[in-house]
């Protein structure tokens, strides 16, 4: 069979398989609305917080209108005991519990230092620091406020005072994800873990329905196109097809997607172009390795889906690195979606060069060699066992 | 159901993945999310300096960031844009600057300030070293200060120290006593496989009959509701027990925190197997194709995390988002666990989700529609 007719066959192949086109399309599109869907409001905002303010000066409801007004928190409730606090934070689900405790305001003017405490479920980890940085924020500038009016009274001059509050200011800023959206955050990573299991899944989909198909059709005595071509030629051949197609949907992704939910691009084409060809090739070799064993259209996908949640949390973006058990990274740096996602990330999203990157290219490029290989001695051993099998 | 027992025993060691997904598969894969998070909050992560100071105060600065358990400055830049190329490079999680002259200025009272960036595209870790740099640096700058109150009047130490901090701002987190996050994700991460591995579970199950029988069309899927019934239920067990076992696992094996029942957690998770089950088999129903139906039920369970409402508020989420949530029993499932393993509050404040989980059982009413579709379909191609 010629080159080109083997790719005819095979895009027909790829295009008459409904599971396929349905996990391939279907499943690109639908998860680009699907997972953003829950964070789109990118940021929690005005935290339900319930207040006990036990010293009841002018002052402290000054306090409580300074953190009320943060964009973070919001006062709901007032409460008169630290008890009573407790049972509505718990009965109402709020973020947490504000107190000012008594005297606040005669020990502060005595110079004993009181402090503001903060109750909080710290297990929503995201709540809680919100919710803190509106507090420290309101804290830190009625500290500065009060240290201010100290020194002037101790004789300073007011402009000086200022500038004096604090012996070395902190500045800090975010990089790469200023506002620190929640969208920016999680889906650039999960869009290439999309692509990745998608990928995965489609050319074991075909695999699958190819020893179905066989299988089903036991005695006609027609050679499936697939039985009688070359291994090499079909790893080529089909990896190069699921490849274009990936490419397109990239684009869909990287360009549309990323644009519709204002999301950094700062790759330039060319750079993403280079580490997404070497990255979909290694993963359709990775396929068509794995899909070689495959007797059913099923099994690429429990695999996918199995290893997803796995994948994420290997992958440096969420949990680093440095606080996974090194047999664990082991394993998983042989999966090419966890170099990927690092890869794309810190090109896209955070800007990095090229050059940055090519460790990270040299070992997608090493698993995909690998692959490769595998892949051949998979479609070659899967045809051995079929054709003699056929031919009895 | 002896008999349905044996047979189903049969059927599922007569497939390699079925059997690994009923056996061995599950405790491994919660093993292996369970050793992501077993060491608990991250520590060390790495931070860089670019030191243009080069005075005891800049070296002071960097000892006690270095200091943070959190922290670790691991490499020191010469220029900012070297230190930033690191940052994009994930080299390094933060980077700290300081200024040329801080020590002079602030002997002269100029009000020096140093720079800290965060990496904020990994939100979380960022998160964590801006906090941890924070707190380090409001250390060294009350110490300064006191100091500085100390030698130029002759006040007392606590007064000195009150003067440099007129009033502090105390946390506590309330549940979470060790504010052990990595114990949090983790408790919420494991439900989310188990909810994938029952579904697929399931579907996979019901399929492998469709798939023997690929001619006629829908003729491998149980054909009445008690059919159905017995070809579910001993799977109910088995994925009941790896709940069991998962909680086992989190809270008295690896001894995360726990302050409430396991019994209500144990009834709580019958019920989401049930409702699992349920949801998967309708998927199933509805499609009637196994390759499909499992790539269905994928984009169902999949993204399950995401909607549960542990790393993002639900109370943030916006309306189709948590309608979406609510079509997932584990997120009312993990509602129950949270409100137990943090709160340990009664059974009555969970009333609410546990009605949530009985609602799941109304697709019955709907699945002897299907099933009897199945039975037409499977007479005409008879």
């Amino acid at each position: 069979m010629s080159t080109a007719e083997l790719f005819l066959r095979e895009i027909k192949a790829v295009f008459s398989n409904p599971a396929l086109l349905l996990t391939v399309f279907g499943g690109v599109l639908l998860y680009s609305v699907l997972y953003p869907l829950p964070y789109v409001s990118q940021i929690p905002r005005e935290q339900k917080v319930v207040a006990v303010n036990l010293d009841n000066s002018q002052f402290s409801r000054t306090i409580m209108r300074m953190i009320d007004a943060t964009p973070q928190v919001s006062i709901v409730e007032q409460a008169h005991t630290i008890e009573e606090g407790k049972q509505i934070l718990l009965n109402n689900k709020m973020a947490g519990m504000l107190v000012i405790p008594e005297n606040f305001y005669h020990d502060l003017l005595l110079g004993k230092s009181p402090s503001l405490s903060f109750a909080g479920d710290a297990s929503y980890f995201l709540v809680f620091s919100t919710v803190l940085e509106g507090m420290a924020g309101a804290g830190q500038t009625l500290a500065a406020k009060v240290k201010v009016q100290q020194m002037v009274m101790s004789g300073q001059a007011l402009p000086q005072a200022t500038m004096h509050y604090t012996p070395i200011k902190l500045r800090l800023h975010a990089l790469f994800n200023e506002a620190e959206g929640y969208v920016n955050y999680v889906i650039p990573a999960i869009f290439i873990l999309i692509l990745h299991q998608t990928l995965f899944m489609g050319i074991g989909i075909l695999c699958g329905t190819e020893i179905e198909e066989l299988e089903s059709s036991a005695n006609s005595d027609k050679t499936p196109y697939w039985l009688s071509t070359s291994s090499l030629k079909l790893v080529l051949v089909r990896a190069s097809i699921f490849v274009v197609i990936y490419s397109l949907l990239a684009l869909y992704y990287f360009g549309t997607c990323l644009a519709m939910y204002d999301l950094p691009r700062l790759a330039t084409l060319e750079d993403l172009s280079l580490f997404g060809l070497i990255f979909f090739f290694s993963v359709a070799f990775l396929g068509i390795a794995a899909g070689g064993f495959f007797q059913n259209r099923e099994t690429a996908t429990v695999i996918a889906l199995l290893t997803s949640l796995v994948i994420v949390f290997t992958c440096g973006f969420i949990w680093p690195e440095s606080a996974i058990p090194k047999p664990v990274v082991m394993i998983t740096d042989f999966i090419p979606a966890v170099p990927g996602i690092k890869g794309f990330i810190q090109l896209n999203q955070m800007g990095a060069a090229i050059q940055q990157v090519r460790p990270l290219m040299a070992q997608i490029a090493v698993l995909g060699g690998l692959f490769f290989i595998l892949a051949i001695f998979s479609m070659h051993r899967r045809k051995m066992r079929y054709s003699r099998q056929s031919t009895l | 159901m002896k008999t349905s027992l044996t047979a189903e025993w049969r059927h599922i060691t007569s497939d390699k993945w079925l059997f690994s997904m009923v056996t061995w598969l599950p405790p491994l894969l919660f093993f292996l999310l369970y050793c992501v998070f077993a060491q608990g909050l991250p520590r060390d992560l790495a931070i860089g300096v670019v030191d243009l100071d080069h005075s005891s105060i800049s070296r002071r600065l960097i000892r006690t960031y270095d200091a943070s358990p959190s922290l670790a400055v691991t490499a020191s830049y010469s220029s900012p844009a070297e230190g930033t190329a690191a940052m994009r490079d994930a080299k390094i999680y933060g980077l700290i600057i300081i200024p040329p002259n801080t020590e002079k200025d602030m002997t002269l009272g100029a009000g020096p300030a140093v720079e800290a960036y965060y990496n904020s595209q990994y939100l979380l870790i960022g998160k964590m070293v801006k906090s941890a740099i924070a707190a380090a640096h409001s250390t060294i700058a009350v110490q300064i200060d006191a100091v500085k109150n100390l030698t130029t009047g002759s006040i007392a130490m606590e007064k000195a120290v009150s003067e440099a901090l007129p009033l502090s701002t105390q946390i506590t987190s309330l549940y979470n006593i060790g504010k052990n996050y990595a114990q949090f994700l983790g408790s919420a991460v494991l439900p989310a496989m188990w909810q994938i591995l029952i579904v697929m579970t399931t579907v996979y199950s019901l399929g492998k009959g469709l798939r023997k029988t690929k001619t006629k069309p829908a003729s491998g899927l149980p054909a009445t509701l008690s059919e159905l019934a017995n070809k579910l239920a001993p799977y109910t067990l088995i994925f009941w027990l790896q709940g069991i076992l998962m909680l086992i696992g989190m809270f008295i094996l690896a001894g995360w925190p726990m302050h409430g029942s396991l019994t209500i957690l144990v009834c709580a998770q019958f019920l989401t197997v049930c409702a699992c089950q349920i949801m998967a088999a309708l998927i199933m129903y509805l499609i009637r194709d196994s390759a499909r139906a499992l790539s269905s039920a994928a984009a169902y369970a999949a993204p399950g995390l995401a909607f549960m409402g542990v790393t993002y508020p639900v109370t943030d989420m916006i309306y189709p988002a948590r309608v979406w949530r609510s079509l997932l029993p584990m997120s009312h499932y993990i509602d129950i666990q949270i409100s137990q393993a943090n709160y340990g509050t009664s059974i009555a404040n969970s009333l609410p989700q546990f009605t949530y989980l009985l609602l799941f059982m109304t697709p019955l009413l709907l699945l002897p529609i299907l099933v009897k579709r199945v039975k037409r379909l499977q007479e005409i191609s008879a």
